[in-house]
């Protein structure tokens, strides 16, 4: 099998063509942060929480998005990358309204572990407080602009997963929102299966079942990875 | 030309809580107490922001009402929230909720009692504010000062051990309870149960040795007939958790008896008044000017006919003789009134810790959204707690109305102030001593900003002499 060299973070690796960053690091056992990548889905570099330095290119790239080529030199530990981290997990924070202690997902949410991870013990940056509206008209389960961080795990998982096309986004810059078909409430929705699994791609609070509280709540994303994994199974 | 006979006596803040709270003494012409006047100057807006959330994650939205008594606010509103869904919760569940509870009821008591009002019993009212604490307390008598501390602990520990959290525990969920008892756990909270009981029985024995000593002070401290609201049993013994609602008037004939929760509004009205953000509730066939009534401690006993366990039952009848089966008016009796309930709280904790199905593994049901409206009532430590929620047909809440024990108690405290304030507080004389009663008269109610009343350190007091004209002509400072 053909393999390319490249190095990351001083260690010299060899790797498969055509791989993602994120992909040769998590293959390697070098720890990088995400919280929009789900394995089994496609990537989009939502989050910003994966970029990386490379030897010759004067901006930061997401590993998630930039595949490996032949003898990069890549860096994922500098204090620039740590510092770029901390003001992201910041500003998922001061964009909604994130209250851990009332979230039905404290304790058991991608983003709170964030923030433990990157040490954040306080925001720098103005809160938004926008006005976000929680979406309670679907039988089972619940929508809540406020913890929403656009990571869009639930679009592609709804998409690429279920096939449905329930979810899509709207608007730009800190307007966007995920809407549910055409912005209609999601117990309307004509293309929503109900199968939850946006529910188990949702990082934080977002998405939740109404039949959970706190405490209760247990969201399970590797679901998806090992659905796309047994579809491929079945194909071959 | 400036008026110096009209004078107003502020004491702000009362305490350094979350808000601040003052006192107004309003002298009449004569420099003789005409009213007095308990402002809360802080706005929350629970009520408000809830609007538009699910309603099954109030019982863990509300509790941040309160670091001393969130577990009340669950309580109440998880049970709002088996009404909207119609349904009962699991047995073990049940009782688990019931045994977190007391223990924060044990908790409450503790902290009230031991580390905020002892300090006043032991150390003199007259002492110096600076060592007035539950420090001063401890240089002086240790051993009750950590003994107190354990009971509150151990009432911590009961939360600690069910859910993982000691204060803002999370698992009282519709149906019953997230989290079982584990049978290590049960083990560890029975082998507390001694050492607690003993300490209660400290802290009456203290109670009672204060009585006797100053029996004059006592029986005329504040004594503010009033009705009273408690919840009580079937058989109209006391209750915390469950139960129906019984009003009694000053003179204890029963005006309301099993009365289910769910009609409070027909019972309960309220008035805003322009001085504070703390309503006044009355007792509505009454009328606003008959009908204020408290809640808490002191009213529990009052209404109930009995309690549940032997110890509590004794004291409880020490209590009814005071004065001769007919209710007790006099404001310090809550301080015994609230040792009570620890005792028999104490005693319940062991009862349920012995049930054999507290370590069931069957403990919630579970429902689903449907009725439109839902309220539930429990017993906070300050007194009876209402939650209310009416929401549209996909659980949303569309209103919230929460009823606060320390807001029920707000027109009594005013009532009980200005009583006080008559007796000990000359307009012409004013002295540290004096002021801290009236202070205490509020803590005598142990509301929800007591908390910080005995801070460490000096309280932060200042009191102002004012003219009619707003001009200061006398102030007392310290902090």
């Amino acid at each position: 099998m053909n393999t390319i060299d490249i190095k990351i973070n001083e260690r010299s690796l060899k790797v498969l063509p055509g791989i993602t960053i994120l992909q040769a690091c998590r293959d390697n056992g070098i720890d990088i942060l995400t919280m929009c990548h789900l394995k089994g889905l496609s990537d989009v570099g939502a989050c910003r929480l994966c970029l990386v330095e490379i030897e010759g290119i004067n901006k930061l790239l997401s590993a998630c998005t930039t595949r490996v080529a032949s003898n990069m030199v890549i860096r994922t530990d500098t204090e620039k990358i740590k510092r770029y981290q901390r003001i992201t997990t910041e500003l998922f924070f001061a964009e909604r309204n994130h209250v851990c202690s009332v979230c039905v997902a404290n304790g058991n949410c991608e983003l709170q572990e964030l923030g433990y991870k990157v040490g954040m013990d306080h925001i720098r940056y103005p809160f938004l407080f926008p006005e976000c509206k929680v979406d309670t008209s679907h039988q089972y389960f619940v929508m809540d602009h406020n913890r929403c961080i656009m990571c869009t795990r639930c679009v592609r998982a709804c998409s690429e997963v279920e096939g449905a096309f329930n979810w899509d986004v709207k608007n730009r810059g800190f307007q966007v929102r995920v809407i549910s078909d055409f912005d209609t409430p999601w117990g309307e929705s004509i293309t929503c299966t109900s199968c939850g699994k946006c529910l188990q791609a949702c990082p934080t609070g977002a998405l939740w079942s109404k039949d959970v509280v706190q405490g209760q709540l247990e969201k399970h994303p590797e679901m998806i990875t090992e659905l796309v994994e047994k579809r491929k199974l079945l194909l071959t | 030309m400036v008026n110096e006979d009209r004078r107003q006596i502020l004491i702000s803040p009362v305490t350094r809580i979350e808000g601040h709270a003052k006192i107004t003494i309003r002298l009449d012409d004569h420099g003789e107490v005409d009213e007095a006047l308990f402002h809360v100057n802080e706005f929350r807006g629970f009520e408000k922001f809830c609007e538009g959330r699910l309603y099954t994650e109030m019982p863990i939205i509300t509790p941040r009402i309160c670091g001393i008594c969130p577990v009340s606010h669950s309580i109440a509103s998880v049970k709002a929230c088996e009404m909207i869904q119609g349904i009962q919760p699991a047995y073990a569940g049940n009782i688990l909720r019931r045994l977190i509870h007391i223990g924060q009821n044990i908790s409450s008591h503790a902290l009230s009692f031991f580390h905020l009002s002892s300090p006043d019993f032991l150390l003199g009212y007259d002492s110096d504010p600076v060592n007035r604490n539950i420090l001063g307390l401890a240089e002086k008598f240790p051993d009750i000062a950590l003994k107190g501390i354990r009971l509150r602990k151990f009432g911590q520990e009961i939360s600690q051990r069910i859910t993982g959290k000691k204060i803002h525990i999370s698992g009282i969920a519709p149906g019953g309870m997230a989290f079982p008892l584990l049978e290590e756990n049960r083990l560890a909270l029975l082998n507390w149960i001694p050492e607690a009981k003993e300490t209660v029985q400290l802290g009456l024995s203290i109670i009672k040795k204060f009585h006797e000593e100053n029996a004059e002070m006592v029986n005329s401290f504040a004594v503010s007939p009033t009705l009273y609201l408690g919840t009580v049993g079937p058989q109209g013994e006391h209750e915390l958790y469950d139960g129906k609602l019984r009003f009694i008037d000053e003179n204890g004939n029963i005006l309301q008896d099993q009365l289910d929760p769910k009609r409070y509004l027909e019972f309960i009205a309220e008035r805003s008044v322009s001085w504070s953000y703390l309503k006044y509730p009355y007792y509505k066939p009454l009328g606003y000017e008959k009908g204020f009534y408290r809640v808490g401690p002191l009213a529990r006993l009052n209404v109930a006919s009995k309690m549940k366990t032997p110890l509590a039952q004794l004291e409880f009848e020490n209590f009814k003789n005071i004065a001769g089966g007919r209710p007790i008016h006099g404001t310090f009796y809550y301080h015994y009134a609230r040792l009570i309930e620890a005792l028999s709280s104490v005693e319940e904790a062991e009862i349920l810790l012995n049930d054999p199905e507290i370590t069931s593994d069957h403990i919630q049901t579970h429902g689903k959204w449907n009725y439109t409206e839902g309220i539930g009532c429990s017993e906070a430590p300050r007194g009876t707690l209402f939650h209310h929620y009416i929401t549209d047909e996909s659980g949303k809440l569309l209103k919230v109305n929460l009823l606060i024990a320390t807001g029920q108690n707000n027109p009594g405290m005013n009532k009980s102030i200005t009583e006080v304030a008559k007796q000990y507080v000359n307009g012409n004389d004013i002295k540290e001593g004096m002021l801290n009663r009236v202070e205490s008269t509020i803590r005598c109610y142990d509301p929800c900003l007591s908390c910080s009343t005995h801070a460490i350190g000096a309280m932060p007091l200042q009191v102002e002499v004012m003219n009619a004209n707003g001009q200061i002509i006398q102030r007392i400072e310290r902090g």
